[in-house]
């Protein structure tokens, strides 16, 4: 990462902009919008998979323990997905807001892209909101990958089609034949591919690391949860616990 | 779809326009929320000539936000009243999500047309191109129905579910707002005739699509 990086800083001044030396913002903001929209297609897919298990597959193929654990990972999955997708859209936008003041003068331009990206982000938003007003987990898990999976046409249409309507892109001052075009080329193109490989080797790392964490916080209510059943209120043998001194 | 689906869907409509009926407090809503928002906007443009796209602009966010706030409003009183137990035993999610989709789009599509005859009314535009401006009213208010029933079902068991209804069902109909106002400022006489069928082509699509797959999220979620 540290060499991208600094061959990111490194690379000459790119010709045609307002600021030469500030389109190298661009090898930064690329991946991020890419990242973003896939991981929120991966969260509402995740979300899916949950609501399989529940309504497609017959409750007496799987055990009751391992349907549960199975929506728990997907579930897990999801919220992964979508907090690294929200992180990446934050990022997706700062990079722009940059690239914006830079190259047209002003930090918001209502431009088509910066605003449709803006309602996926409010998107995003409203997901965790809904997630954050469960408190059952398994509601948690039903009702957030629902709208998840509500998000999805307006998502496809906000980041696709509509920056592309005729009337729309004449508005709009945000290229939008860069890689069609072919316009990113010699050390650019390089360079772009180069952070675009590491930054999703880095966003897989973390969605397993983000996983993983998880699954131990699950274990470890089951765990307390066990020893409260076990010992029937008291703590197990070798198990120290807090006592209130009268 | 066969005869028991129909009747189903029919049963769940039926209760609903009889709630209506018996309370009237929708319809009351609806038709002082038009009258309110027409007047302050007109009162806020007084003496300033306006072009179709803002007439369409702002009529579009008075639809929105009174979809957004009336419509969910459907599922929160089954959960408030304790209902909602008695209609999952009664009926198939798909039948319950199209009998209050229904529903709430006659709704919709009364308080639309009450808002647009009094805005138009109040700010003095004619409508040049008829079938373009009903297309886009009808076909955008099926899509916000559809859209606000989805939403309200899935926060009708939240803590604080009636802000949130609103707030998940806005960001997911900001595209059609777009749409809506593509369309409609084209039927005002201010824009390409080309852009405004396409926009009339995707209100259209929308409403399909969101009508397609909301029975089936819904009755993911309506189980649970």
């Amino acid at each position: 990462m540290g060499v991208a990086t600094a061959w990111s800083f490194l690379v000459p001044p790119a010709k045609g902009f307002q600021k030469p030396e500030m389109a190298r913002i661009f090898l930064w903001h690329f991946p991020c919008p890419m990242l973003a929209v896939f991981l929120l297609m991966f969260g509402a897919w995740s979300s899916l998979r949950v609501f399989q298990r529940v309504t497609v597959k017959p409750s007496f193929s799987v055990s009751p323990e391992t349907d549960h654990a199975m929506k728990s990972l997907w579930d897990l999955r999801a919220i992964a997905a979508m907090e690294l997708g929200y992180l990446f859209c934050l990022l997706t936008m700062a990079t722009g807001i940059l690239f914006s003041e830079a190259e047209w003068g002003a930090w918001w331009s209502w431009d088509p892209r910066q605003t449709s990206f803006l309602i996926v982000l409010l998107i995003y938003a409203a997901y965790f909101a809904l997630r954050f007003a469960y408190t059952d987990s398994g509601k948690k898990a039903a009702f957030s990958g629902a709208y998840s999976l509500a998000t999805i046409l307006p998502t496809l249409f906000l980041v696709f089609v509509f920056p592309r309507l005729p009337q729309i892109k004449n508005m709009s001052l945000h290229p939008s034949n860069s890689i069609v075009g072919g316009l990113i080329k010699g050390e650019y193109g390089q360079c772009v591919c180069l952070i675009l490989a590491l930054v999703a080797i880095l966003t897989v790392y973390l969605f397993k690391l983000r996983v993983r964490a998880g699954l131990l916080e699950i274990r470890q209510e089951n765990n307390d949860g066990q020893f409260e059943h076990l010992g029937n209120g008291s703590a197990p043998t070798g198990v120290v616990r807090p006592v209130s001194l009268p | 779809m066969n005869s028991s689906w129909f009747r189903e869907i029919r049963a769940v409509f039926m209760k609903e326009w009889q709630s209506e009926m018996r309370s009237q407090s929708g319809l009351i809503t609806g038709l002082l929320f038009s009258v309110v928002t027409v007047y302050t906007i007109s009162f806020a443009m007084l003496n300033t000539k306006i072009k179709g796209t803002e007439v369409a602009g702002l009529l579009w966010v008075a639809l929105l936000f009174s979809s957004a706030s009336s419509l969910p409003r459907i599922f929160l009183a089954e959960e408030e009243q304790g209902t909602a137990e008695l209609l999952r035993l009664v009926a198939r999610p798909h039948s319950v999500f199209w009998g209050k989709a229904l529903f709430n789009s006659l709704q919709c599509v009364v308080t639309g047309i009450l808002l647009s005859v009094l805005y138009l009314g109040f700010s003095g535009k004619v409508v040049t191109v008829p079938w373009l401006f009903a297309v886009c009213l009808v076909a955008g208010c099926l899509s916000l129905a559809g859209a606000v029933t989805l939403c309200g079902a899935i926060a009708s068991q939240a803590i604080n579910r009636a802000v949130l209804s609103a707030a998940i069902a806005v960001p997911l109909l900001l595209p059609l707002v777009s749409l809506g106002v593509s369309g409609m400022r084209v039927s005002l006489n201010d824009g390409l005739m080309s852009d405004g069928v396409g926009a009339a082509i995707g209100l259209v699509g929308y409403a399909c699509a969101t009508m397609a797959t909301g029975p089936y999220i819904f009755a993911a979620v309506w189980k649970s």
